[in-house]
């Protein structure tokens, strides 16, 4: 499954999905919200693009560490901290794979995905990367 | 000819999320950035410097595929094309 979505998602649902009786090891990751003394954090994507993306950074880990499965979930919207940002759940027949597939993704992601985030804070607001 | 203009994150927030211009037959994609600054001042300073070059953090999509701000400004656009403008990406 490759989603964006405005609504939280259950990491359980995702690892569910990402089994196979192949894969011998699954690795997630999971962003969240950090308190840097923001109040909110509001998520947004350029949704048509930011899928194409995903999709080619999926086969791109797929095709490299042989993984079973690749899972990519992105929240939109307006989040507060501690709430779930994106997971990323790969199977593969072992760990060593898995885990620098779920690497990989989670870079390439924040390098190429087109998807943007603001700091709302009692100070003011700010777009993350602009500097 | 119409064209359409997305914009996103910061850009959204001066240009709107998506526009459709009239522009001329002709005009290129550099053309389009130039009336859109000569249309809003805020978006002018922020995606031009004071020489007029497009900022570095000026990224640009034309129908979809990265473009190269330091190539393609001069590819003319056609009726329907979509051209997108935001900053550099922070997902994850």
């Amino acid at each position: 499954m490759i989603e964006i979505t405005e609504q939280d998602f259950s990491l359980d649902e995702i690892i569910k999905k990402a089994k196979r009786t192949d894969a011998g090891a699954v690795v997630t990751f999971l962003g969240t919200v950090r308190d840097d003394g923001i109040e909110m954090m509001e998520l947004e994507s350029f949704r048509e693009s930011a899928l194409q993306e995903l999709e080619s950074i999926r086969g791109e880990a797929v095709a490299r560490f042989g993984l079973k499965s690749a899972e990519i979930v992105h929240r939109v919207g307006l989040l507060s901290v501690g709430d779930n940002i994106v997971a990323i759940v790969c199977s593969a027949a072992h760990r060593d794979e898995a885990f620098l597939g779920c690497r990989y993704i989670i870079e390439e992601l924040k390098k190429r995905a087109p998807i943007w985030k603001k700091e709302i804070g009692e100070n003011g607001e700010r777009w993350v990367g602009r500097e | 000819m119409l064209v359409k203009v997305r914009a996103f994150a910061g850009f959204r927030e001066i240009l709107g999320k998506e526009r459709e211009l009239e522009a001329r037959e002709g005009s290129t994609i550099a053309d389009l950035l130039s009336e859109l600054a000569s249309n809003s001042p805020r978006f002018k300073e922020s995606a031009f410097d004071n020489s007029g070059v497009l900022r570095d953090y000026v990224l640009l999509m034309w129908n979809k595929k990265k473009i190269d701000p330091c190539q393609d400004l001069s590819l003319e656009m056609h009726e329907g094309d979509e051209l997108a403008i935001f900053p550099p990406v922070a997902g994850g």
